[in-house]
C-alpha cells in the first residue's frame, strides 16, 4: 500500500528511502515510504475489570466513545496526544503497550472537570483517566511522573503539618523535588505581599488540627483499606 | 442581627488557602458578611480537604479528609457548608457524591470518623460556594444599597475558575435551584455590576489555570494562565476579579514569568471579588488587604479613593 503524501506526517516511525529497488524494479513516489512493523502481542481484558472495580474507575463501562470529553479537553489544546476518549478505549481493550507509549501525556490531566461535567453518559471522565494512570503506576508499567510526585508531596505535607497545608512548606517541598523555579523578583514580590498583609504568622506556622495525632493514626489505618465501588 | 439564609444554618469552611496566602480573601469576605448581616461562622477545628491531589494518591484519604469536615459542620448544627475556595467546594461535594452513592463506603467512612472522635456524617448538608451564598442570601438590590464608594467605570473581568460549578455530577449545577450556570456563570458578574463596575465580555470565565499542575507542569500552567489574561486584556479589562484562591495565587505568582514569555501587555492586577465588594462598601485598602496583593490592584483602584 502506498502511504498518501498527506498522511505521512501523522504516521509514527515513517521510513522514507531515496532509492528502493524491489526485484529489479525501482520504486519511487508514494511507494518508497514504509511503516515500522508493529505486532500487537495480545490484549489484556483484566485491565478493564480492574479499573471498573475501583471507586474512581467504575464509570468506565458507561462510555460510548462519543468524544465529547476530548473535544473540550483543556490539556488537548496543548498536547495533541492527550485524548481521554482514546485512553478509555485503550484501557477497555487492554492495550497496555499503547497506554505505556502515551505515558508522557497520560499524567497531565489538570482536573478542570470539563469532561466529567459534559459527559452525556455520566462517566466521571477525570476520575477514570486518573484511575487508568493509577493502574499503570500500580503495576509498575510507567515511570513516576511529576504530577504524581507532587500529589504525594501534598499528602505528606498535610500529614506532617497537622492536617493543614501551608503554601510555604508545600512550596519548599516542591522546590526540593526540583519543581518550583521562582525568580528573585518573584520572591521579593511575594515576601513583600506577605509582610504587608501581616500574613507572616499564618503562612509560616498554620494552625494544627487539635487532636491531629489521633486523627493521623486513623487516617493512616484507613489508607490501607482497599476501596471497591459498593 | 443576622439575616436568615435560604440555606438554613450555615457553617463556613475556610480551607487552608484562606488561612495562608489567601488571607486577604478571608478577611475581606468577613467584612462583606458583616456589612450585609449574613452569618459566616467558621468550622473551628477543620482539616485540609485534600484538594485535587490527595484523591490521586489514596482513595480512602481522599474521602475521609473532606468527610471529617462535613461531620464537624453537622456537629455545629449546620444545614449547609459555605466554602470560599472552589477547590474545597469541589472536594466536599465529591465526597458527598461518593458517600451518597455507595452505602458500604459510607459505613466504613463513618467507622473511621468515629475512631477520629467525630460524629457520623448523615449526608444532610448542602454545599455552597461563597459567591452563590451572597447572591442568593442578600440579593443584588441589598448589595446596591450598601455601596458607599461606587466603582463606576471600572472595567473588570470576573474569573470563576474550573470548580466553582463543575462538574454537575458533584455540584448538582443545573439540577438544583440556587446554583449558577455551569458553562456561563453570572452570579459574580451581577454582584460586580451592583458595585457600579463594568463587566467586560469575558469568555475565559471558567477556563483552567493549570490547577494542581502549577508546580509540576509549569509550562502548561503558564500557557493556560496567559490565555486567561489575554482574553481579559483583549476585552479591555483593568482588573481580573477572582473567587478562587488557587487560581488567584497561581496567576499572581506567575505574573512575572507570563509577562516575560507572552508579553508585558498581559500584566493585569488581580483582586478577590470580596475585596472589591468590601472596598465599594467603604472599607479602606488596608482593611480589605488590597494593598497586600502581589499584583497591586491599588494602582488602578486609587482613582476611587
Amino acid at each position: 500500500m502506498p502511504i498518501p503524501e498527506l498522511e505521512k506526517s501523522i504516521v509514527k516511525g515513517l521510513i522514507q528511502k531515496d532509492k528502493v529497488i524491489v526485484d529489479g524494479v525501482e520504486l519511487d513516489g508514494t511507494w518508497n515510504a514504509f511503516m515500522i512493523e508493529r505486532t500487537q502481542t495480545g490484549y489484556d481484558p483484566t485491565v478493564w475489570d480492574e479499573i471498573a472495580n475501583t471507586l474512581e474507575g467504575v464509570t468506565i463501562s458507561a462510555c460510548w466513545q462519543c468524544g465529547t470529553c476530548t473535544s473540550g479537553c483543556t490539556m488537548r489544546e496543548y498536547d495533541p496526544d492527550y485524548s481521554p476518549r482514546r485512553f478509555i478505549d485503550l484501557a477497555r481493550k487492554g492495550d497496555k503497550q499503547a497506554l505505556i507509549e502515551l505515558q508522557n501525556s497520560l499524567w497531565r490531566c489538570v482536573s478542570c472537570q470539563k469532561c466529567t461535567h459534559r459527559c452525556p453518559k455520566g462517566v466521571l471522565v477525570e476520575e477514570v483517566v486518573h484511575s487508568i494512570h493509577h493502574y499503570l503506576l500500580k503495576h509498575g508499567l510507567v515511570k513516576k511522573d511529576p504530577g504524581t510526585i507532587f500529589d504525594e508531596i501534598f499528602l505528606e505535607t498535610v500529614i506532617k503539618n497537622g492536617g493543614r497545608i501551608s503554601e510555604l512548606t508545600l512550596g519548599a517541598a516542591a522546590a526540593k523535588a526540583g519543581m518550583v523555579t521562582l525568580s528573585l523578583k518573584d520572591l521579593i514580590n511575594i515576601s513583600a505581599a506577605i509582610l504587608k498583609g501581616g500574613l507572616i504568622k499564618d503562612v509560616l506556622r498554620p494552625n494544627r488540627v487539635k487532636n491531629w495525632d489521633r486523627v493521623q493514626k486513623v487516617l493512616e489505618e484507613a489508607m490501607k483499606e482497599e476501596v471497591v465501588p459498593e | 442581627m443576622t439575616l436568615p439564609t435560604p440555606y438554613g444554618k450555615v457553617a463556613f469552611y475556610p480551607g487552608c488557602a484562606l488561612d495562608g496566602l489567601g488571607k486577604s480573601y478571608d478577611i475581606s469576605l468577613k467584612l462583606v458578611a458583616q456589612d450585609l448581616g449574613i452569618p459566616l461562622e467558621k468550622i473551628e477545628d477543620y482539616n485540609c480537604c485534600g484538594a485535587l491531589e490527595v484523591k490521586n494518591v489514596n482513595t480512602m484519604a481522599g474521602i475521609l479528609l473532606p468527610a471529617r469536615n462535613l461531620a464537624l459542620a453537622r456537629e455545629m448544627g449546620a444545614d449547609a457548608v459555605v466554602s470560599a475556595c472552589p477547590g474545597c467546594h469541589y472536594s466536599l461535594s465529591r465526597t458527598q457524591y461518593y458517600l451518597t452513592k455507595y452505602p458500604k463506603l459510607r459505613e466504613k467512612t463513618n467507622m473511621y470518623l468515629e475512631k477520629m472522635g467525630t460524629n457520623n456524617y448523615d449526608l444532610k448538608l448542602m454545599l455552597v460556594h461563597a459567591v452563590e451564598y451572597i447572591y442568593n442570601t442578600v440579593g443584588i438590590e441589598a448589595i446596591k444599597t450598601k455601596v458607599r464608594r461606587p466603582l463606576t467605570g471600572l472595567k473588570v473581568a470576573p474569573y470563576y475558575g474550573c470548580l466553582y460549578v463543575r462538574p454537575k455530577s458533584y455540584t448538582l449545577a443545573g439540577y438544583m435551584k440556587m446554583r449558577d450556570d455551569p458553562e456561563r456563570p453570572f452570579f459574580m458578574d451581577e454582584i460586580l455590576k451592583a458595585l457600579g463596575a463594568e463587566v467586560v465580555p469575558f469568555e475565559a470565565k471558567t477556563m483552567c489555570c493549570g490547577g494542581p499542575h502549577v508546580y509540576s507542569d509549569v509550562e502548561v500552567a503558564l500557557h493556560l494562565e496567559a490565555r486567561i489574561l489575554k482574553e481579559a486584556k483583549r476585552n479591555g479589562a483593568e482588573i481580573l476579579v477572582t473567587d478562587c484562591p488557587l487560581g488567584h495565587v497561581a496567576i499572581e505568582t506567575n505574573m512575572e514569568k507570563i509577562a516575560k514569555k507572552y508579553g508585558e501587555d498581559l500584566r493585569t492586577p488581580l483582586a478577590y471579588f470580596s475585596q472589591l465588594v468590601a472596598f465599594a462598601f467603604g472599607h479602606s485598602p488596608e482593611e480589605t488587604l488590597l494593598t497586600a496583593n502581589i499584583t497591586n490592584p491599588m494602582s488602578i483602584l486609587k482613582r476611587y479613593l
